[in-house]
């Protein structure tokens, strides 16, 4: 899948697990970009995505991603 | 020296006029001048833990390098892993050995056994609990990627050590050092706003939190014999001596921090007006709970996602008995931190704990009733916590809360206000939170004054002053010093 359509998809999970349908997302997005989006509702986002895509990802990446880019190179090289 | 003090007066001018005169856009000495300030403020409090502070300091700067310079990812991860073994070691050999002794050899007697192990002379050195944060987080940091090892050894001692901030906190993260590496210049408008926020904190800590004590420390020592409207009264004053003590302390290190061009981590952010327990902790020593939450909580959250919401509950439970064993070695805190964690879970379950919750307006600009309701139970619950957490031992929060629960206390409270010294204090108390109320979107309530017209500012400068000199008691230390 190409990163543009994970993004898009991701962008779609983020909207409906926030209630938020303005959310855009970019690579370069960041926690503090983002209203609602905090070290709570962050776990909920990573369990919904996990659900989606089916993987799994651990503790340490969770953890470490920057920004939206990073999660979406970690997911692509998952899915891969 | 406190902030509140003449030697500390002294010694900031001093340093305030070398750092902006001679030393002025010269960022390396700059850095030197706050490292040799900051042990000296270090050593005049403690000298004989000075040693400590500078060989933690090398020790954390080597780890660092060394953590980047691992060969493989394994390695890596066991240096940073020392790192927090470290920093948690020295916290519990200096908090917690002589409790863990105690609390054996009282186990043992129970069960019928004498042991004859005693307890050390150990004295918990200034500022340790808010150093090795700052050093823990740092090494967990570099390993997650976030950031890079430092190689400026003067910049990396400088911010371990950064005076306004050493002795108890805000315990500002390692993100901090890019602020060591930039040219400070000097702007007239952050020097005024640093200026504003350490008198408010004086103020905060002269006019209220220094003229409670007079009233709660009597009751506290008797409490077999104070009426129930009396713990009342001192437990609802050392809720607001408790705040304005450490947000005043803290705004006088974060104006202090400004002075010297730079920008402390916010510590409190008008924690009365939550309506809720877990609004509360976003606001309340908020460089704390933040580091618990990202090290701590974060973590734990992470590994227990699939159990949904139980593995929320523990988490927040694990995480908050935590943030109250940090306080110190006794079985209150400990109780205090589990208090707090019970107090999550109803919001855990109906899910209110994420939701933010926006404070608006009501009638004349006042607080909107239903908010209102939330904010005086938060205040309550909160005040119930800090009985548990003054207390000597958990018996005593107990003596304490039970003289305090029945009907005759509400009856006698009310005498309190005919009393002129009780009347002041709670002039002093609401005209506070008022002025906070209506300055609840700024950092601190005077940060307006920078648009007022010259005249209104002195108006309020003078009036600030007067009242100062007028209600100025005893210098007392500042209530986080101990922990």
């Amino acid at each position: 899948m190409q990163r543009e359509e994970l993004l898009l998809q991701i962008q779609e999970i983020f909207r409906d697990v926030l209630d938020d349908e303005e959310i855009v997302l970019e690579p370069a997005t960041t926690a503090d970009d983002v209203e609602g989006w905090d070290s709570l509702t962050h776990i909920q986002l990573i369990v919904a995505i996990e659900k989606h895509f089916k993987i799994k990802f651990t503790s340490k990446e969770i953890l470490s991603w920057k920004n939206v880019g990073e999660l979406v190179d970690c997911l692509a090289s998952k899915l891969a | 020296m406190g902030f509140n003090s003449l030697p500390f007066l002294l010694f900031f001018v001093a340093v305030f006029t070398l750092y902006w005169f001679p030393l002025r856009e010269k960022t390396k000495a700059q850095n030197v001048l706050i490292l040799l300030a900051s042990w000296f403020f270090y050593g005049y409090a403690s000298l004989k833990m000075l040693p400590l502070l500078i060989g933690a300091t090398v020790a954390y700067y080597g780890l660092g390098i060394w953590i980047r310079n691992c060969r493989s990812e394994k390695q890596a991860s066991w240096i940073s892993a020392l790192g927090v073994v470290l920093g948690v070691g020295l916290l519990l050999y200096f908090k917690y050995f002589n409790f863990f002794i105690e609390s054996f050899a009282s186990l043992f007697g129970v069960m019928g056994l004498q042991t004859n192990w005693r307890t050390f002379d150990i004295i918990l050195p200034l500022g340790l609990s808010f150093v090795t944060f700052k050093l823990i987080s740092y090494c967990v940091e570099i390993r997650r990627g976030k950031i890079e090892p430092e190689t400026d050894f003067i910049a990396f001692a400088a911010y371990v050590a950064f005076f306004p901030c050493l002795l108890s906190g805000p315990i500002d993260r390692p993100q901090f050092l890019g602020q060591l590496h930039k040219t400070r210049a000097f702007d007239y408008d952050t020097a005024a706003e640093g200026i504003r926020q350490f008198l408010w904190g004086l103020a905060k800590k002269v006019l209220i939190a220094d003229r409670c004590v007079y009233v709660i420390d009597p009751v506290w020592e008797n409490i077999g014999e104070a009426s129930g409207s009396s713990l009342l009264m001192a437990a609802l004053l050392y809720t607001f001596q408790m705040y304005t003590d450490f947000s005043g302390y803290s705004d006088m290190a974060i104006g202090t921090g400004k002075l010297l061009g730079f920008r402390v981590t916010r510590n409190f952010n008008y924690p009365f007006f939550s309506t809720n327990v877990a609004e509360y902790w976003r606001r309340w020593h908020m460089s704390l709970t933040s580091w618990l939450t990202d090290y701590v909580f974060m973590p734990l959250n992470v590994r227990f996602r699939d159990w949904g919401k139980m593995g929320m509950i523990l988490a927040i439970i694990i995480n908050m008995v935590l943030v109250g064993l940090w306080h110190g070695a006794n079985w209150t805190f400990g109780v205090f931190g589990l208090y707090h964690g019970l107090l999550f879970v109803p919001l855990i379950l109906s899910g209110a704990f994420a939701k933010r919750h926006k404070l608006k307006d009501g009638w004349m600009g006042l607080p909107k009733l239903s908010d209102l309701g939330g904010m005086i139970l938060t205040f309550l619950l909160v005040t119930i916590g800090l009985v548990i957490f003054r207390a000597e031992s958990v018996g005593q929060a107990w003596q304490f809360l039970s003289g305090m629960a029945h009907l005759e206390t509400l009856k006698g409270f009310w005498l309190f206000f005919l009393h002129p010294d009780f009347r002041t204090k709670t002039i002093l108390i609401v005209a506070l939170m008022a002025i906070e109320w209506w300055n609840r979107s700024v950092e601190f309530p005077l940060v307006p004054m920078k648009d007022y017209h010259w005249t209104a500012r002195y108006a309020i400068y003078l009036g600030l002053a007067c009242l100062l000199i007028m209600l100025w008691g005893k210098n007392l230390t500042f209530l986080y010093i101990d922990f």
